[in-house]
């Protein structure tokens, strides 16, 4: 004899009384849901489960791909940020300090990749300035550093994907009418693949980066070449930026372009915070792919001003090419397929910096809500097992600011780098403190170092803040302490809610002490108010019904029906001259509260609202909007449980055919009402 | 001398695969798996749940025993990992052996397969059981029977 498994479709058993829930269960059960998961799964992708996720290990050379694309992609913007401030200068040949700020900044960049090659090893299970912060600072400090990497992150897209249109723009001008346009489109596209789950494993990371990459050092290569063989003419430029007024040179505005330019050091952590991604030894390898990162970095940045220098390039109009392509025209020579080759391969490692932070953020956001200092939906996994929630904030804030900034990299940066050395210098801080309390080998020499790094980034950052103070930079520093300010507040609101809920370890659960009551609102007799009253019944054996109107003729009329047809139940009729339903009500339920001795216990109250479930969407704004308020007002309540006796539509037809296993039909089975009109205005008492 | 005929057996269209929550259980779906795959046969995993004199043979035994819906659960967890569809089907009946033949000719099955624990009686021998002798004996299908490798004895 076959034995049929109701749980099969749905559940499959792992253990005694354990059960894993299978897809179909999950599956939407309306016509409208499954509509719309249908949608989603053609936008997004079928649902994944948890043992799906692919945790797969990266060799150095796809890793450099994947984690570098942000700090390498820098170099395309951060020389023409230096020629912004230098080209403000009256005298004659302060652009020639670009090549001296740039090296300093490259020796910048040195100190503190060498500083992070030890937050590697210290911490090879991912050393986010948020971690390292908090382990050996304190929280306090840990939140300003997760404030910093949020700002950063959003950052990062913004720039990016800015940056990335201005390179398009430089092979075809019409572009830049239609930037917001296009970055709408491009971070929409971004948005879709993580919230698919796009994986950063892919080969999709590798070929754009290692393209830039090898055209970018041929291009440096061959411009050095010319350099060296004095063969430069200097280009000829017509659209010539034009800076708001000119400065006199001095150590402020060498410091302001020393700050503009030190955004080619964003990106440089990501890979002390994805250390667990690597091959082992994984600290190894990832130091050794932060050191040829910043090697590469170091000499993309370096080299692209030295060869704008000596060709004389210099920032455009807006609308116009940016410096990296001029040098890339000067070098290769108009004309070169090289040239569009290059800004494409430049417009793509933008675009994948951007895809960085959609990795980044969301993962932080989550870390953050775990430990209950971002709202908790940010450590859900959505269908597809990316943290949904932080994917469309990052993308939703990141456009804004995009839209917000007319999509203008310039106007962007300033924002950019001050989170960034926030985070470069209480990173390098803790550390000083983890060697100190480790105090392996070498602890002498490891902890200065960091020391050292620390005062360097602390230094610049303050640098960055005063000189960009006013271009922008004190937007983040008012939104950082917001951040660490919103994010302790939501901390103590979980911190609150927990000691409310916590349960003693030694609390044994007893039959409940206290006596319960029920009142059920009525706005008539129908099968709704039929079935709530029978839940009231099987709750407890004091039930009342309110009957709250306006007519005084009504009221006089229901208490002939009810006594007739539902004996065994008070009904309390309340007349409201006013016309109101749930104050008469609320004001009932505080009365019956006030009347209750007060040598015992406070009761519970269950307030059974009958509902009436239409069949479609459309008709349920029809009903129930007096239930839904009261609903709504009973919320919160002490002592009281609201309890729902939904009525389906489907189950009056199942009582008029006898359907007794139906609850309509213990509804119907539960008295003289049946034959009743469900709008309680017949009368066709049966029994 | 004649040459021999090249075994040219059909490929598999649907095999029974015959369960009991036993350690074999896995290693025999996981071998019909392997011998579904080229063919992209129909698997079918069946699990009888034996009902004694007692009771009557639609008493709610079967229905009600987590276990037994354990059984087919797990088959059917190994089946996914193995990225292979089955079906399972939960049986009650007074005789294993007899369900499983008769659920094998009902499915109109090519190959029938069952697990056999390596056990010995008191007295030393090798026990086969009652259901794998009587399926050999009746089942209209090809039969496999994959018995587990023998348990070394550790020595008193």
């Amino acid at each position: 004899m076959r034995v049929e498994r109701p749980h099969s479709p749905y559940f499959r058993y792992t253990g005694p009384g354990q059960m894993v829930a299978k897809e179909a269960a999950s599956r939407p059960r309306t016509p409208v849901g499954r509509a719309a998961a249908r949608v989603r799964a053609v936008v997004f992708g079928r649902p994944l489960a948890s043992e799906e996720e692919i945790g797969e290990r990266l060799p150095k050379r796809k890793a450099l791909a994947i984690f570098s694309s942000d700090a390498i992609s820098s170099s395309a913007y951060a020389t023409e940020e230096i020629l912004k401030v230098l080209i403000g200068v009256v005298s004659l040949g302060a652009i020639a300090y670009s090549v001296g700020v740039s090296i300093a900044i490259a020796l910048l960049l040195a100190v503190v990749s060498v500083s992070y090659r030890q937050v590697c090893r210290a911490y090879p299970s991912g050393g986010g300035a948020y971690v390292v912060a908090r382990e050996n600072l304190s929280q306090l400090t840990g939140l300003v550093a997760a404030a910093g990497l949020l700002i950063d992150y959003v950052m990062t897209v913004s720039v990016s994907t800015a940056a990335a249109i201005e390179q398009i723009q430089s092979i075809w001008p019409a572009v830049y009418d239609y930037r917001i346009e296009i970055a709408f489109l491009s971070i929409s596209l971004i948005t879709i693949g993580n919230l698919r789950g796009l994986r950063e494993s892919g080969n999709i990371f590798a070929i754009p980066t290692y393209l830039f990459v090898g055209l970018a050092l041929a291009m440096v290569g061959l411009g050095l070449f010319h350099i060296a063989t004095g063969t430069v003419t200097p280009i000829v430029q017509t659209d010539v930026f034009i800076p708001k007024a000119t400065e006199t040179l001095g150590l402020f505005l060498l410091l302001k372009a020393f700050a503009g330019g030190s955004v080619a050091l964003t990106g440089v952590e990501a890979i002390a915070n994805g250390v667990p991604a690597f091959k082992p030894p994984e600290a190894r390898n990832a130091a050794n792919t932060l050191s040829i990162m910043a090697v590469l970095l170091g000499i993309l940045f370096v080299g692209i001003t030295v060869i704008a220098h000596a060709y004389q390039v210099v920032p455009t109009q807006p609308g116009g090419s940016s410096v990296v392509a001029l040098v890339a025209s000067a070098v290769f020579g108009e004309g070169s397929v090289l040239v569009p080759a290059f800004a494409v391969s430049t417009a793509l490692i933008l675009f994948l910096a951007a895809n960085t932070s959609f990795n980044a953020f969301p993962r932080l956001a989550a870390i953050l809500a775990e430990d209950g200092f971002m709202p908790r939906q940010f450590s859900f996994r959505g269908d597809r097992l990316a943290y949904s929630w932080g994917i469309i904030l990052l993308a939703g804030v990141a456009f804004a600011l995009l839209f917000i900034f007319g999509g203008d990299t310039h106007a962007l940066i300033p924002l950019y780098s001050v989170g960034v050395f926030v985070c470069f210098t209480l990173s390098q801080v803790g550390m000083v403190k983890h060697w100190y309390a480790v105090r392996e080998v070498g602890w002498h020499w490891r902890a200065a170092l960091n020391a050292f790094g620390a005062v360097l980034t602390a230094v610049v950052m303050v640098v960055v803040v005063t000189v960009k103070f006013v271009d922008g930079a004190w937007l983040v520093v008012v939104l950082i302490p917001g951040l660490v300010s919103i994010m302790l507040f939501i901390h103590r609101q979980y911190a609150a809610s927990r000691a409310q809920l916590a349960v003693q370890p030694d609390f044994v659960m007893s039959v409940p002490k206290r006596e319960e009551r029920v009142v059920v609102p009525v706005p008539g007799i129908n099968r709704a108010v039929v079935q709530a009253i029978n839940v009231g019944r099987s709750i407890s054996d004091d039930v009342r019904a309110v009957y709250i109107s306006a007519d005084p003729l009504e009221t006089a009329r229901m208490r002939d029906q009810w006594e007739r047809q539902v004996p065994g139940v008070s009904l309390v009729l309340v007349e409201s001259p006013y016309r109101a339903l749930v104050g008469p009500l609320v004001a009932y339920l505080d009365v019956l509260d006030r009347a209750w001795p007060p040598d015992k216990p406070a009761p519970v109250t269950f307030v059974v609202i009958p509902e009436y479930v239409a069949r479609h969407w459309w008709e349920r704004i029809l009903y129930n909007q007096s239930a839904k308020r009261l609903r709504t007002t009973l919320l919160g309540r002490p002592h009281t449980v609201v309890v729902n006796a939904p009525y389906r539509r489907e189950e009056v037809q199942g009582a008029d055919r006898g359907d007794s296993g139906s609850a309509a039909g213990d509804a119907a089975a539960g008295g003289p009402v049946v034959g009743q009109r469900a709008d309680g205005t017949g009368a066709s008492g049966a029994s | 001398m004649t040459a021999v005929p090249e075994p040219n057996p059909r490929p598999i269209q649907r095999a029974v695969i015959a369960v009991n929550g036993a350690t074999s259980d896995e290693r025999i779906v996981r071998v019909a798996c392997g011998l579904a795959r080229p063919s992209n046969a129909e698997l079918i995993a069946v699990h009888v749940v034996e009902i004694g004199w007692s009771l009557p043979l639609d008493a709610d035994v079967a229905g009600r025993s987590e276990e037994a819906q354990r059984v087919l659960d797990l088959v059917e967890g190994v089946a996914e990992t193995e990225r292979i569809k089955i079906e399972t089907v939960l049986l009650q009946a007074r005789d294993v052996g007899a369900a499983i033949v008769d659920e094998a000719s009902e499915q109109g099955a090519d190959l029938l397969i069952l697990g056999l624990p390596y056990r010995k009686r008191f007295g030393g021998d090798f026990a086969i059981g009652q259901t794998v002798p009587y399926v050999l004996k009746n089942a209209p299908c090809a039969v496999m029977v994959v018995r587990e490798p023998m348990i070394e004895e550790s020595p008193a």
